[in-house]
């Protein structure tokens, strides 16, 4: 690994074998900048230096981070509130889990200066059920934070208080989408709810919520302390910010979690990081960010991961994860696949989510095993664009994928319909064995 | 006032109007599923699809979910708009069993007609159904999930409009699945109304399943008479029975909505064992035959002997010629109420209900702060219940003071207060919410007669007070039911002195019955049931007329009706209902019921409401047809047609010209001593949501009411509180064999002090010994109720005409 080219600033505590203690964190410079903005640097301060340091969020979306910070109103009632979405449950996503593991106190202190920020007093990190082990880790290490004194009452000697508490998902993928996430932490059925109002003004029990990502959360100490300057620097590219943790997966020889600057070449990851493709074969596609972005193909290749120059090529930087497809993959089957997560996943609010994917789930299996039609391919066309008129971001999400194999794998699709088989696979499946069965409740 | 176009048509409209209202202002009908007026936007089902061509946002956008605004051009015809609509119905068909020939819903089925309108005819989806198994809802609603469309109405009319949390969605995506967690009775008293929202046949009418399709009904705009409120409905009849009663919009009382003790109250109309033809002594006969009996037996007896009794069921055409009758003949009565306390009540809300103060049902709703005094909405009038909910959604504050354990489907404060200290306890909130600046004359003085604020004051009545200083649009709700007569002065008083400190203050009775209006502004002030009866066994009274009044089902004193009953010499009887005293008629003439009469009935606010007739009457045709499929008959007659509108009797008992026509208002009003009723328009000229009558001149009594004095000793004696139940205790709809799963269990109600001072725990059975009976019920441990009473249900299958009013704590007993 040639890790050591770049700063590490997130993972920089992170071991193979444990997580890092209060002390280690404490060894590395954590919890100064939290001495140095409570009581003593005014929350607009902080949120002008988040603005300053283009720190965009690092859930999905790029929201610059400071903006929607000062979208709390500075006359905004009390009690406000901040939410860390810990309900990472993007396929192919784990950077949140791998950062909780290596060093939670970097995130509760994040948590802490980001609640300085917008004079929020109760924090909720809502955390998704299978990462039961970082929401011990969380509570353990939130409790000893607050036995430090870095949370609870009158934080570090200041008239700040703050409580965290670590909730439990019912595990469903909506829940990640921030306001269905505020009802889901209200009790409610988690639909999400289109603005206005906007969570800032109005979210968890009518009261002003802000909500950002662990990794959006976990560079607010390295900001505090080292500049909003230093925190561009680290960026490869004058458009972005900061480090990012990409998490690699598929047919490469070292999945994992690497953090590197923004900006740094798709190429680059792959070929050193991740240890380069597997023996036979050959970069066909990767998905840049998760299940919810298109197809990358391989004329991109080098393209520099940064949010901006992602979206220059059509697509989305994402939550970092990258899915890497060999010459061997069939992307009909990967996107079937992927609309199998959409379709079951889909909270049932909307029409063309609830209905549309399933629909499109049914033709690319047709298609997968040998059924399709032509007139399937116009009819995906057609839907895919429809998608985009749903209710929340979850359908065009799930549009992406089945939009880039439309505009760049077209001739695969076709191939299948026209062979009446998978030409990847061998020996083609009689019938529509792909097709999920129906489940019922009882 | 945003001036936008909509397919080149310009229209100018409220500002926050939703473009798809604007477009219906247009008479353009946007496909909808999700959308409805009542329940709002939430823009799940994306069928509202339109094309912003220019405005703040452009492209195809929901029209529920946008807000009209100035130079907006919209195009509903636009080709990616309708191409994007086509996909959603079709989408919404994929699953959709289309099993149109055996729905219910076929016909007026909102699905149906958006498929057919958007073309969709052939399904494309190669793959398979998804199919849902069904849950039984109770005898109100039908449930087939398999053509759910997911527009989510149900879930919302029944949790956030309603309050009613045991029907929801479950699971997520093309899943998603509404219902309960087990199948079981619905818990809303509201839950009827889901076969009217939901847009296709998942939730279809139970009772009325496979009798008919839309177009085989009658439909006739009728008024609801199962209590005071007279909310709007349709009635569907079919093969001359009534079938199905659904909500008709009413901005003014019912808004969208209909409580189930309403829609399925119709079953006495068409019921099997409906008496439908006039007897003599048991015998069956001719109406006119058993009318000249009745007539010349009761020309043999001095008019003083003879005493009418009518009822607030009765429509006002049957309460004016009744009275009518009584009046020119000489009569006793009529009397229209069981008691003196009772009739003097509804006088009194009659008389107060002054024009300004008034408020109706519809405008509960716009009202900040309510105060609830001596009521139980949910149960003496459901529909209030779901106003003073749409209040709270906006922000009222609700005080409810009240000795029953009252509970309602929102939060409110609740301070449980015997019955002789609700007047204290309003005087003092209402004293301590206002100051006496400003106020002077009459208003000043009364404000100086309320009491102080005692030293040991309750929380929460301080958080209301503070509630109702600070409210601009206060309402006073008060029953008449449980309360004394100087309570209904005073609840007026007080929304008088709240008008006087500046407050645009209301003021909403709730009456006993649907017509208690009428009957009030009718019945002479000394005629009561329980008087003529006395007079029977005096032997003052000879002959005994009950018109639509059943005394066994009204009559508190089981003992005295009794006894009346042996000695009467004549006693005639007019009902179209099967009751105790109409078997032990002489003399029985069967009347028709509002469907077939048509009638007026005016509301507890004062508003005269004309409901037509919904069909000319007659046997229904199952019942007359010999099983035949279809049905027919084979005759020139109507059978079961002889009942006639029992106004008309009137007019013939009393031997007087008969008016032209039932509803012809001179012939009925024209004597009448009401001046108010003389203002009523024809009923072809009867205005939609009816006409509100006030009074004359200023109430005398205005800021004259005198609190009781309030006696805190600890009795012996338990009060009995007879408290009305949403199912079970109003007259009418206790016909209906759906409701009667409904109904709850006779529980007697105790404060926990009183049941620990009696040694009765939860679940015990008491014996209560009054008089010479004997009565038994299971009790039911209260914190939030008044201590010193005993609440007791007044269900009609219950024998709570033994109790009496109070009872001795040393005659209750463990069972």
């Amino acid at each position: 690994m040639t890790l050591a080219n770049y700063p590490q600033v997130l993972f920089q505590n992170r071991r193979p074998d444990r997580i890092a203690t209060l002390e280690e964190y404490r060894a590395s410079g954590g919890y100064q900048a939290l001495a140095e903005v409570v009581g003593r640097r005014s929350p607009r301060e902080v949120q002008e230096l988040v603005l300053d340091a283009a720190l965009l969020g690092r859930g999905g979306a790029a929201f610059p981070a400071g903006r929607k910070m000062m979208t709390i109103a500075a006359d905004a009632p009390f009690p406000r509130y901040l939410v860390c979405n810990a309900d990472e449950m993007e396929p192919g996503t784990f950077k949140d889990r791998v950062l909780i593991h290596a060093d939670p106190h970097m995130l509760i202190e994040g948590i802490a200066i980001t609640a300085w920020a917008v004079r929020a007093e109760k924090a909720a990190i809502f955390i998704r059920p299978e990462y039961e082990n970082a929401a011990r880790i969380l509570e353990r290490e939130i409790r000893i934070a607050a036995a430090a004194g870095y949370l609870g009452r009158a934080i570090l000697g200041s008239d700040f208080s703050l409580e965290i508490v670590v909730h439990r998902s019912a595990g469903r993928y909506i829940c990640g989408e921030v306001t269905a996430q505020l009802n889901a932490l209200m009790g409610q059925r988690p639909n999400p709810k289109q603005p206005p109002p906007y969570a800032t003004e109005k979210g968890l029990w009518d009261q002003p919520t802000l909500a950002h990502n662990v990794e959006t959360l976990a560079c607010l100490p390295h900001i505090v302390r080292n500049g909003a300057e230093w925190f561009k620097k680290l960026a490869l590219t004058p458009t972005g910010a900061g480090t990012k943790i990409f998490g690699v997966s598929g047919k490469v020889k070292r999945p994992g979690c690497y953090e590197l600057p923004i900006g740094v070449p798709l190429s680059e990851i792959i070929e050193e990081y991740a240890g380069g493709m597997l023996e036979g074969s050959e970069f066909k596609a990767c998905l840049p960010g998760g299940a919810s972005t298109g197809f990358l193909p391989r004329q991109h290749y080098h393209v520099e991961m940064d949010f901006d120059a992602l979206k220059k090529v059509g697509n989305r930087l994402g939550t970092g994860a990258i899915m890497v497809f060999d010459h061997k993959t069939c992307l009909v089957a990967a996107t079937l696949n992927l609309m199998e997560f959409f379709a079951r996943e889909s909270c049932g609010w909307c029409t063309p989510c609830r209905e549309g994917l399933p629909y499109i789930r049914d033709l690319l299996a047709r298609i997968e095993a040998g059924e399709g039609e032509p007139e399937f391919v116009p009819m995906l066309e057609e839907m895919k664009t429809h998608l985009f008129r749903s209710y929340c971001a979850f359908a065009p999400g799930a549009a992406a994928p089945l939009e880039s194999l439309l505009a760049h794998f077209k001739e695969e699709i076709q191939k299948h319909i026209r062979e009446k088989s998978c030409p990847f696979k061998k020996e083609p499946e009689p019938g529509v064995a792909g097709l999920a069965k129906p489940r019922f409740i009882a | 006032m945003p001036k936008l176009t909509i397919d080149d048509r310009e229209i100018e409209v409220a500002g926050g109007t939703k473009v798809i209202e604007a477009a219906a202002r247009l008479g353009i009908m946007i496909p909808r599923f999700c959308y409805h007026p009542a329940l709002g936007s939430v823009g799940a089902c994306r069928v509202c699809a339109v094309k912003v061509l220019e405005g703040p946002v452009k492209g195809v956008q929901m029209s529920c979910m946008l807000d009209a605004a100035d130079g907006m051009q919209v195009s509903t015809t636009d080709r990616e708009a309708v191409e994007f609509r086509r996909y959603v119905i079709e989408w919404l068909m994929m699953n959709h069993p289309h099993d149109c020939p055996v729905c219910d819903e076929g016909g007026h089925c909102l699905l149906q007609d958006m498929t057919v309108s958007g073309g969709h005819g052939i399904r494309r989806f190669p793959g398979k159904k998804r199919t849902y198994p069904d849950q039984d809802l109770g005898p109100l609603v039908q449930h087939e999930m398999n053509r759910c469309i997911h527009c989510y109405r149900c879930t919302r009319f029944y949790q956030q409009f309603c309050g009613y949390r045991d029907l929801g969605a479950l699971s997520i995506g093309n899943r998603t699945y509404f219902g309960r967690v087990a199948s079981g009775r619905l818990e809303s008293p509201f839950s009827g109304n889901l076969s009217d929202i939901c847009p296709t046949g998942v939730f279809t009418d139970k009772p009325s399943r496979y009798f008919g399709r839309r177009w085989d009904y009658q439909r006739t705009p009728t008024i609801c008479i199962n209590c005071s409120l007279g909310c709007h409905a349709v009635t569907s009849v079919r093969y001359r029975q009534v079938a199905r009663q659904e909500a008709r919009m009413s901005a003014a009382v019912n808004g969208w909505f209909l409580c189930d003790r309403g829609r399925y109250g119709f079953f006495y109309a068409s019921l099997p064992g409906r008496p439908r033809q006039a007897a003599v002594k048991g015998e069956t006969t001719t109406m006119d035959e058993a009318i000249a009996h009745a007539r010349s037996r009761l020309e043999t007896l001095p008019p003083d002997a003879i005493a009418v009794n009518g009822s607030a069921r009765s429509s006002l055409e049957v309460l004016a010629m009744t009275e009518r009758a009584a009046r020119l003949k000489g009569w006793r009565g009529p009397a229209f109420f069981a008691d003196a306390g009772a009739a003097h009540n509804v006088k009194t809300a009659i008389a107060r209900l002054e024009e300004g103060l008034a408020v109706s049902l519809g405008e509960i709703g716009q009202a900040d702060f309510i105060l609830v005094v001596g009521a139980d909405p949910i149960n003496e009038a459901p529909m209030l219940a779901l106003a003073l909910r749409q209040a709270v959604q906006k922000g009222a504050g609700i005080l409810v003071l009240d000795p029953r354990p009252v509970c309602l489907p929102f939060g409110f404060m609740h301070v449980p207060t015997a019955p002789e200290a609700l007047g204290a306890v309003l005087g003092r909130l209402v004293k301590k919410s206002i100051g006496p600046a400003g106020l002077d004359g009459p208003a000043a003085r009364f404000y100086a007669s309320l009491p102080d604020e005692p030293a040991t004051g309750q929380e929460v009545l301080a958080r209301a007070a503070g509630l109702l200083a600070a409210s601009r649009r206060p309402v006073i709700v008060c029953g008449t039911g449980i309360v004394a007569s100087a309570l209904v002065g005073l609840a007026a008083d007080a929304a008088l002195l709240l008008t006087a400190a500046q407050k645009k203050a209301g003021l909403f009775y709730i009456l006993p019955e649907a017509n208690s209006f009428a009957s009030g502004l009718l019945a002479p002030p000394e005629s009561t049931t329980d008087r003529i009866l006395k007079a029977v066994v005096d032997g003052d009274v000879k002959a005994l007329v009950f018109v639509e009044n059943d005394p066994f089902a009204t009559s508190p004193d089981r003992e005295l009706l009794e006894r009346a009953l042996a000695k009467v010499e004549l006693l005639v009887v007019l009902d179209y209902l099967d009751t105790p005293v109409s078997r032990r008629a002489h003399v029985f003439l069967p009347t028709q019921t509002l469907y077939e009469s048509g009638g007026i009935f005016i509301n507890q606010e004062g508003r005269a409401q004309y409901s037509a007739a919904a069909f000319a009457g007659g046997a229904p045709i199952l019942e007359t047809g010999g099983s035949d499929h279809p049905p027919r008959v084979y005759g020139t007659g109507l059978p079961g047609a002889d009942p006639q509108p029992a106004g008309q009797i009137m007019a013939q008992l009393a031997g007087e010209p008969m008016a032209s026509e039932i509803g012809a208002r001179p012939e009925y009003f024209g004597g009448s001593t009401v001046s108010e009723l003389a203002e009523l328009p024809d009923v072809e000229a009867f205005p939609e949501e009816g006409q509100r009558l006030s009074p004359k001149n200023l109430p005398a009594d205005r800021f004259k009411s005198v609190l009781p004095p309030s006696s805190a000793a600890e009795s012996d004696e338990l009060e009995i509180i007879l408290t009305e139940r949403t199912f079970g205790s109003e007259d009418l709809s206790s016909y209906s064999a759906c409701l009667e799963t409904r109904e709850d269990e006779p529980l007697a109600g105790l404060h926990r002090r009183d049941a620990e001072s009696l040694g009765i725990r939860e679940g015990d059975g008491i014996a209560i010994r009054t008089g010479n009976t004997t009565l038994e019920f299971a009790v039911r441990v209260y914190d939030n109720m008044a201590s010193g009473v005993m609440v007791v249900p007044r269900l009609q299958r219950l024998p709570w005409q033994g109790l009496g009013k109070r009872v001795r704590r040393q005659d209750i007993r463990k069972a």
